[in-house]
């Protein structure tokens, strides 16, 4: 159905000689589209959404809390369960944090390896996005393509820090040990192959009738709002907004390599869906050049005590997660324990984008919505 | 909600840093005295195996290290509100700024709205709690512009229940960050649209991140203070273990 038609049914003189109402519609929270426990009071007018209430909390496991009973070093762990399909990057997120209040000058070989383990883990979040995404919207083959390659990277971790999915990558300081023998040719032989499997997804998607439909033109938001809305990563850039942490606020070694961000047009579902087709390649460039760049030298800096006890003060740093910007407030006492931290889930504050997104659009687009947005609700509830 | 919330909750504070008033009092010298005065009594009257909520080491006062750093947002900002704005010390080169409640409202916009500044994102929110300054709440503001890429951290100290203006009307996207400061510190946002949880369930006792609620709410921190509990024990006698809550629960 066009947009033009739309807009038609919602006017048309029938319906409102019928005095329709609202109706409600519970969706969620144990509903397979909504990517884990989220729930969504809509509001509807036959088929169109008038009015949506999200209801989160579900999931929430008071990780900022519990890290104030800890010490830096020990709290490293949880942050990995905040969002736990891109683990890599939460955990360089609160590494970075204290080392940026700390002033510790990571080693810049530490500094390559981990933009070589947070590129595969974006490429492996992205993989897992599309592929549910994808099944959200009825094609259930990309699901299990994105899988099969996103166990390759899974199999890349395991080799590398000892496991797949929550894998604790990096000590504050560095990272703890160098690549395995043969490790760097089983990833080179990975990089080799994904461009070949993205380019099969795409002939699936991107020119596929069917999911031209159900995405073009679906939850368009502008770029004003979208910034206005606080929302970041490729959910931002699809409205065409040129902000990435990466190349913006950089960190990590991320200003020596050569890479593009790729921006949307329309700010639609479909744009939001291209960006992150479009990152995964720059991931790969990104790989390419820090695999072929890495240089020598210790993995953590010389000077370092075993105790972590930053000075008292406060700091906020961000990383550009999956989702977007990933952003960790701490404060310190100067104890070896944090006084308070905050993490600013790109999940949480991109999910208020929705409302924007769905408003006006039909019930069944809501799915195709959610989805776009690449939420992962541990890390929307903490 | 909040209002039948507010009238309970500064019990807690003053029953559990009863113990620890002695050691506090010399460096808070104003602050801690008329909260200690009426905490005594308040143990005194259930019967004396009384458990004791488990609460963080006594928070003693600390200032943050580091310099005052300036830059033209804050020199700006300085120029404009004067006094109003004071340049807090950071230890890691940041730009951070405490603003008077007073103002805060103007400048937030302010930094929005003025074409050198152009804060067209606010990164973060978030609200913190340090019991023994004299404004024991502190509203955190990570500005940042998209468009000049550059940032600047606003703070705004508050008292135990003053409300702080919302800043929903300058960024939306604080609706939600406000909402979760709310859940978490109690801090009511005036001007809020829907300043109702958003984390936590509907009926929640107190707000989990100030510093006086234990880790893992009262009725965990009363079975733990049983006088046979260790860290991470798990009692026997469950039934008892439930009564030892209910006590807890209601003295706290």
């Amino acid at each position: 159905m066009t947009t033009e038609l739309r807009e038609a049914a919602g006017t048309s003189p029938l319906r409102k000689a019928l005095e329709t109402t609202t109706m409600e519609l519970n969706f969620g929270p144990q509903h397979p589209a909504t990517h884990g426990v989220y729930r969504a009071v809509l509001q509807l007018d036959g088929e169109r959404v008038v009015g949506i209430e999200s209801i989160i909390g579900y999931l929430h496991r008071g990780i900022e809390k519990w890290v104030e009973y800890r010490t830096y070093t020990k709290a490293t762990p949880i942050f990995d369960r905040l969002d736990y399909v891109g683990a890599i990057l939460n955990c360089h997120g609160y590494v970075g944090t204290v080392e940026k209040l700390m002033k510790i000058e990571v080693p810049k070989r530490a500094q390559y390896i981990r933009v070589v383990l947070d590129e595969l883990q974006r490429i492996a979040n992205h993989l897992l996005w599309l592929g549910t995404h994808a099944l959200d919207l009825g094609a259930m083959t990309v699901l299990f393509y994105g899988l099969r390659e996103r166990e390759v990277i899974m199999d890349l971790f395991e080799a590398m820090v000892g496991q797949r999915l929550l894998q604790n990558a990096y000590p504050i300081g560095g990272v703890r040990l160098d690549f395995p023998r043969g490790w760097e040719r089983a990833c080179r032989n990975f990089m080799a192959e994904l461009p070949h499997r993205l380019d099969e997804y795409e002939t699936l998607l991107s020119s596929n009738r069917m999911w031209l439909q159900r995405t073009k033109g679906i939850g368009v938001i502008s770029g004003a709002e979208a910034v206005a809305l606080g929302l970041s990563g490729p959910t931002l850039r699809g409205s065409g907004v040129y902000f990435d942490v990466r190349k913006c606020i950089p960190y990590g070694s991320y200003e020596d390599f050569d890479f593009e961000v790729p921006l949307g047009e329309n700010g639609d579902v479909y744009d939001r869906y291209i960006v992150r087709v479009r990152e995964m390649r720059q991931s790969l460039r990104i790989l390419q050049q820090a695999l072929d760049g890495m240089p020598e030298g210790p993995l953590m800096p010389e000077k370092l005590s075993k105790i972590i006890r930053p000075p008292a003060g406060e700091v906020y740093f961000s990383v550009e997660g999956a989702k977007g910007q990933l952003g960790y407030y701490l404060v310190s006492d100067g104890t070896d324990k944090p006084w308070k931290c905050h993490v600013r889930s790109p999940s949480f504050i991109n999910l208020q984008g929705l409302e924007k997104m769905v408003v006006g659009g039909l019930v069944a687009d809501v799915v195709a919505n959610i989805g776009s947005l690449d939420i992962v609700l541990g890390e929307v509830d903490r | 909600m909040s209002d039948e919330e507010k009238p309970g909750q500064p019990e807690p504070p003053a029953a559990s840093e009863a113990p620890k008033a002695p050691e506090a009092a010399p460096k808070a010298a104003s602050s801690p005295d008329p909260t200690a005065s009426p905490a005594p009594a308040a143990p005194a009257a259930p019967k004396p195996p009384a458990p004791k909520p488990a609460v963080p080491p006594a928070p003693k006062k600390w200032e943050p290290t580091g310099e005052v750093v300036v830059t033209p947002v804050t020199e700006k900002l300085a120029a404009r509100f004067g006094d109003a704005v004071q340049g807090v010390k950071s230890p890691c080169g940041e730009a951070i700024v405490l603003v008077k409640k007073e103002k805060l409202g103007e400048a937030l916009a302010f930094l929005k709205s003025d074409a050198d500044c152009a804060f067209d994102f606010l990164s973060n929110l978030t609200a913190a709690h340090y019991p023994v300054n004299d404004k024991k709440f502190e509203v955190v503001y990570d500005c940042y512009s998209v468009a000049k890429r550059h940032a600047v951290r606003v703070k705004v100290a508050l008292d135990d229940g003053e409300p702080c203006p919302s800043a929903v009307p300058i960024w939306p996207t604080a609706n939600w960050q406000e909402r979760e400061a709310h859940d978490m510190y109690g801090i009511v946002f005036e001007g809020h649209p829907n300043l109702k949880v958003i984390l936590l369930p509907e009926v929640w006792d107190g707000h989990p991140l100030r510093k006086e609620y234990p880790l893992g709410g009262p009725k965990e921190a009363a079975i733990r203070a049983d006088k046979f509990a260790k860290p991470g024990y798990m009692p026997d006698d469950l039934e008892a273990a439930e009564r030892i809550a209910e006590e807890g629960r209601r003295d706290h």
